[in-house]
């Protein structure tokens, strides 16, 4: 299949060319900005209904974007501090697993975008 | 013969058919048709217990129909049907026939009354199933699918002990609820464990789903933990114990699905997560709990097929399923990447999709019966969720920086396979209530107040900021082509290891005895042949007078000892 390095004029599907536009560095801005709007957004919602919940602490405005954002990322970095402790070469357990193995050829169709 | 033609027959026949049939694209409509004739009995079946067989004084119920079987099982066709239909091209004999076997133990074991019908089928899932891994080819695949039967066996074989005992203790074979306490129940709990991946126990399914083939791996992820899921529900509802055991499971997959390298590997630490919400469903045993795990059971079985496929396609045009290597594939497969993103946003539970109308069921019921630690540990491990079936998957695969790589779009089998299951995700998203009408009780539950939807839209949302600031600043953990080691590390490395090691160490042992014994012995010998030999004293002729002589000394001691 053909590498292709990303290029403007390179011919894509409507549905690809629509979707590649968030791939794009110069947009990644305008993504993040107007995600840290609805978040604001969100927070703002708090102060306009009854919050109610089981426990008193999801009464507190914003509890589940401050409990969101805090785990998620305590999440990642314990995740990345346990790679430090687990992490193996693909080819750790030898021909007793996939991991080192390709896909055999013959139960794929691999095809470029351009193929027929 | 019997009252009605058990479903599972229905698959059986089925395969019979598919065995001789000539032509794959004619098998590939029959395994198409018979989920689409199963499940329209299924929906028909009126409740009741049908199909009974009498063996060795023992009745067999084949069909045991309430809400509970009626909705695994449902979901169960459903499932076939769209595995099948993602397999459209697959020409390979076996896979198929291990398709619907596998499918239609399933469906057995689901309807199946009493251990000893449950024990068959929860066997004939194993060894069905392990050909859809096996069909791969390789050296691993042989490897991982042994690994894999051995234990989905040994869990068979449990059950039927626990089975036997309990027939002993109470003289029924019937499957029914259970309490914990006596050996044979725990074994049948251990049994329904194994399967479920209990925390220890669950090393099989992230070992073995990634090793099965592109279209086996989106139809193993249906069947296998949701019939142990289902038969848990059956068996030990309300068993306190599961609600710690399934938070347990929310939690630590989420940690390794965040730093593996094979997404379908991600994708089945992912499983293990979900099912640890539908355990901690089980566990707490209320209505609207058992409910939750039903509906949840239910949904999960679509987006994670929906998740699987898309990854699948990948694989299926790229040769491979490593987040390492992929990237940018939304400029050629947008369609399957639109579709990954709606089985993402469907397990991260967002608003108007699928998991969010079923999982708050089981959070809520959480709160409602007061386990605060463990609504608290469920709630992280949603945000654990979007991590990485949200938006790892989508993100690493289909945007993320460019591959390079420009395969063509999955083929049109495959596409149809995702629509059907992305539209059937969303559409029990904006509608839940036909989804909760098939529900085993009453559901008096509305999932869309505002309350609800802004805190999850809060979690989700904060959560997908942390992720953007962490990507940012380089904190995010890079995607690298390499293994981690998980649990089973103990009895694939260190128990053979030390096998090996206490293996050579007794042969030494055994060398070195030899040796020392051969030069003890010789020594003996040697000692023996001066002592004892033909040229000594003891050896030597006498004549028969002396041999007289002594005899007559020892009797005349032995006469004065007896008078003495």
């Amino acid at each position: 299949m053909a590498h292709i390095p990303s290029d403007k004029n390179e011919k894509l599907p409507f549905l690809g060319r629509l979707l590649s536009w968030f791939t794009l560095p110069q947009n990644s801005k305008f993504i993040i900005g107007a995600l840290a709007i609805v978040c604001i957004g969100l927070f703002l919602a708090d102060f306009t209904y009854k919050k109610y919940g089981h426990f008193e602490v999801e009464t507190y405005k914003g509890f589940y974007g401050a409990y969101g954002f805090v785990m998620f990322t305590a999440l990642i970095l314990l995740a990345k501090t346990l790679r430090y402790f687990i992490q193996q070469p693909e080819d750790y357990y030898g021909d007793k697993a996939i991991d080192r193995e390709e896909y055999p050829e013959d139960q794929l169709e691999k095809l470029g975008h351009e193929d027929v | 013969m019997f009252d009605i033609f058990p479903t599972a027959f229905i698959f059986f026949a089925g395969a019979l058919i598919v065995a001789i049939a000539p032509g794959h694209r004619l098998r590939s409509a029959i395994a198409l048709l018979i989920p689409v004739m199963a499940a329209w009995q299924v929906y028909n079946i009126p409740e009741g217990v049908f199909a009974r067989a009498e063996i060795f004084g023992q009745t067999l119920e084949m069909m045991r129909v309430d809400k509970l079987s009626r909705v695994f099982a449902l979901i169960f066709c459903i499932a076939a049907f769209l595995g099948n239909l993602y397999a459209w091209h697959v020409r390979d004999r076996v896979q198929q026939l291990a398709a619907l076997f596998y499918s239609g133990s399933a469906l057995g074991a689901v309807f199946a009354g009493d251990l000893i019908t449950l024990f068959f089928y929860w066997e004939g899932t194993a060894i069905a199933s392990v050909f859809l891994i096996w069909a791969r080819g390789t050296i691993g695949a042989y490897n991982t699918g042994l690994r894999y039967l051995i234990i989905q066996i040994m869990s068979g074989v449990i059950l039927l002990s626990g089975a036997a005992l309990l027939w002993r203790e109470t003289g029924s074979i019937a499957f029914d609820k259970m309490t914990l306490g006596s050996l044979g129940t725990w074994l049948i709990f251990i049994s329904f464990g194994m399967k479920c991946a209990f925390p220890l126990m669950h090393n099989w399914l992230q070992d073995s789903y990634p090793a099965a083939t592109v279209t086996g791996t989106v139809i193993l992820s249906a069947f296998t933990t949701k019939l142990a899921v289902y038969a848990l529900a059956r068996g030990f509802a309300g068993t306190e114990i599961l609600i710690y055991i399934g938070a347990i499971m929310t939690l630590f997959p989420i940690f390794f699905a965040e730093i593996e390298n094979d997404l379908r590997r991600v994708l089945a630490y992912s499983l293990n997560n979900q099912l640890g919400f539908m355990v901690v469903g089980v566990g707490i045993g209320t209505e609207m709990a058992l409910n939750g795990t039903a509906s949840h059971a239910f949904a999960h079985i679509l987006y994670k097929a929906l998740l699987f496929m898309s990854v699948g396609a990948v694989l299926f045009r790229t040769g491979t399923s490593k987040a390492s290597e992929l990237g940018g594939l939304c400029r050629t497969m947008p369609k399957t990447a639109i579709f990954c993103l709606i089985g993402a946003a469907s397990i991260s539970a967002f608003p108007l999709f699928s998991g969010f109308v079923t999982k708050s069921l089981i959070v809520d019921a959480t709160a409602e019966n007061h386990y605060t630690l463990i609504w608290a540990v469920l709630v992280f491990a949603s945000a654990g969720v979007l991590s990485h079936s949200g938006i790892k998957i989508p993100y690493f695969t289909f945007f993320g920086h460019d591959s390079g790589l420009r395969p063509k779009e999955a083929p049109l089998h495959m596409l149809l396979a995702m629509g059907i299951t992305a539209f059937l995700c969303i559409y029990i998203g904006v509608n839940p209530d036909p989804l909760y009408a098939l529900l085993p009780y009453e559901v008096e539950y509305h999932p869309y107040t505002m309350n609800h939807v802004v805190a999850q839209l809060q979690l989700l949302c904060f959560a997908l900021l942390a992720f953007v600031i962490l990507m940012k600043t380089g904190l995010h953990p890079p995607e690298v082509r390499a293994i981690n080691l998980d649990t089973d590390w103990i009895y694939r490395r260190i128990l053979p290891d030390i096998v090996m090691s206490f293996g050579r160490g007794l042969g030494a042992v055994w060398t070195s005895a030899g040796q020392s014994a051969g030069m003890f012995f010789g020594d003996f010998y040697k000692w023996l042949e001066k002592v004892l030999g033909p040229e000594t004293g003891v050896s030597g002729v006498r004549p028969v007078g002396t041999m007289t002589l002594w005899v007559s000394v020892l009797l005349s001691i032995s006469l004065v000892i007896a008078y003495l």
